[in-house]
């Protein structure tokens, strides 16, 4: 190549980048929603290709699939909402008791004692204590509902996802085919290979961590069911179960924020209940409204999960070092948030299959 | 979405040139036309200019070739040998389907040629999505192996030292 075509080719380069650059902000949604739609297609194409097996028609297997699976989750959704909003209508009952504020005063009176001296100045009285926690409550119950007043983007993005992923799954194999026309012949089989890798790794990683969520939900549930025995008074046990596992989906970070909605339902069932708030976990550590319980039992169902569930079923299919996943998961994180993290870890593995390919290419350029 | 607005009373192009090279290769012989056009949709349609090459002797591989148009020379690029010229509607390759062996030859387009590449992964999704017509293609295939095992034991045992 001449140097006056390198330098116009650089040149380009800088050019497209810069434009891909500045347009990027406007395409990211559609990108976003194309993501979910190609991870979706991953978890269902599977059982959509056995459906078509038995019923011969593609676009009947993918019908009867997503539509079943959006009835589960829009029932799944309604009544969870339902049950929330008369939770919350019950507490907010509840906050304008005396008993809320006689619980509170006892709560940080309880805890002084516990504590030693320089640690107990830090809480504040009972009446600050009140004031604190009714601001905190409101501002939360005001973040709930700003997020469902923005239900309606959701529905939108949903119904968009839903019809790529449709157009996807009864087209997949002949996208694929076309994706191929554009590898040169050059590398045509090494292309095949690695396409069919990345498939291979993604719904591998994906539907081992279905598997791991479900049984997160399902242990979560048998943990809260058994505290309940103890008469920790959680209600919305299936739920919280079900928030668990699939915060189980992001690694690392998320099962500490599957315990909360148990920890918060707790507070809100146990507000005035003397006992709740004087109850010691096994009879030794203080645990007001069985805070540590719950703690502990999702702490023991993690340890199930981490220590014979997820090596069973994810097993090595990334296959990616402790030190690495934590890298790929901050920086997942910090450049778009809990989604970037929920997706670090099939992207670090995409990128690992791809690299591992340009090497193969780059050290047998000779055979291609 | 062809299959949603597919138009079912406009006839099918009956000389349709990849249906007709698919049904002269030994593997797809017994299959009915429905399966054979399920066959060609996960086939790739590729065209080689002359003299480039399909794939290099000790290539990683992938699948089998179709020759719709043109000619393929089979080849051991390290002593010059040419074991086939092959023509159209030849295959070649089909071994990859089952191993995962580096190539054993060479093979170069000795003119203009439009090749049918099937391969193993596209094997292994029919397999999945349409089980007895992946099983029908891979009992077809190990019947050619098999003859071919019968004809080299043939040829060893008239020609020892060969």
């Amino acid at each position: 190549m001449q140097p006056i075509q390198k330098i116009y080719r650089l040149l380009l380069i800088i050019i497209v980048s810069g434009l891909a650059w500045k347009i990027l902000p406007f395409l990211a949604s559609i990108i976003g929603m194309l993501v979910f739609s190609f991870l979706f297609t991953t978890i269902f194409l599977p059982s959509v290709d056995k459906m078509e097996r038995f019923i011969k028609s593609r676009v009947l297997s993918v019908i009867l699939i997503l539509s079943s699976t959006s009835f589960i989750s829009i029932s799944f959704l309604a009544l969870f909402f339902s049950n929330v909003s008369s939770q919350i209508k019950l507490f907010t009952k509840s906050i304008n008791n005396e008993d809320f504020a006689t619980n509170l005063s006892g709560l940080s009176n309880n805890m002084k004692g516990y504590l030693p001296d320089f640690i107990s100045k830090l809480i504040p009285e009972g009446d600050n204590l009140i004031m604190m926690a009714k601001n905190t409550l409101v501002a939360i119950f005001q973040n709930i509902l700003s997020i469902l007043g923005s239900a309606g983007g959701f529905i939108f993005v949903s119904l968009i996802v839903l019809i790529f992923t449709i157009i996807l799954l009864i087209e997949y194999h002949d996208f694929k085919r076309t994706l191929v026309q554009f590898i040169p012949n050059k590398y045509l089989e090494v292309g095949l290979r690695v396409i069919y890798n990345i498939e291979q790794q993604i719904s591998k990683y994906l539907r081992g961590q279905i598997l791991a969520a479900s049984s997160v939900a399902m242990f979560s549930i048998i943990g809260l069911f058994i505290l309940n025995q103890l008469n920790a008074n959680i209600t919305l046990i299936f739920f919280i179960g079900i928030i668990a596992g699939l915060a189980n989906l992001i690694p690392m970070v998320g099962p500490f924020f599957g315990m909360i909605p148990a920890i918060l339902i707790s507070l809100m069932n146990n507000i005035g209940n003397e006992t709740a708030l004087l109850h010691q976990l096994f009879g030794v550590i203080p645990s007001p409204f069985y805070i540590f319980d719950i703690i502990l039992m999702f702490i023991v169902v993690q340890q199930i999960d981490n220590n014979f569930i997820t090596p069973l079923v994810v097993g090595e299919s990334v296959g990616l070092h402790p030190m690495a996943v934590m890298i790929v998961l901050l920086i997942g994180g910090t450049l778009i948030g809990p989604v970037g993290m929920l997706f670090a870890i099939p992207a670090a593995g995409v990128i690992k299959v791809i690299i591992g390919e340009v090497i193969f290419i780059s050290k047998n350029s000779h055979l291609l | 979405m062809k299959a949603l607005y597919k138009n079912y009373f406009k006839g099918e192009k009956e000389d349709n040139p990849i249906l007709k090279a698919l049904q002269n290769v030994p593997i797809f012989s017994n299959l009915s036309k429905k399966e054979l056009k399920e066959v060609t949709r996960l086939t790739h349609e590729r065209t080689y200019k002359m003299d480039e090459s399909i794939f290099k002797k000790m290539a990683p591989s992938e699948g089998m070739y179709v020759i719709v148009t043109g000619n393929v020379n089979i080849l051991d690029p390290d002593t010059g040998t040419s074991f086939a010229s092959l023509k159209n509607h030849d295959f070649f390759g089909e071994l990859a389907l089952l191993d995962e062996e580096p190539r054993s030859a060479s093979a170069i387009a000795k003119s203009p040629s439009k090749l049918i590449g099937f391969f193993r992964t596209d094997l292994l999704t029919l397999m999945k999505r349409s089980p007895e017509l992946g099983n029908k293609i891979l009992l077809n295939l190990s019947r050619i192996l098999g003859e071919r095992l019968r004809k080299t034991n043939e040829e060893l045992l008239i020609n020892p030292n060969k």
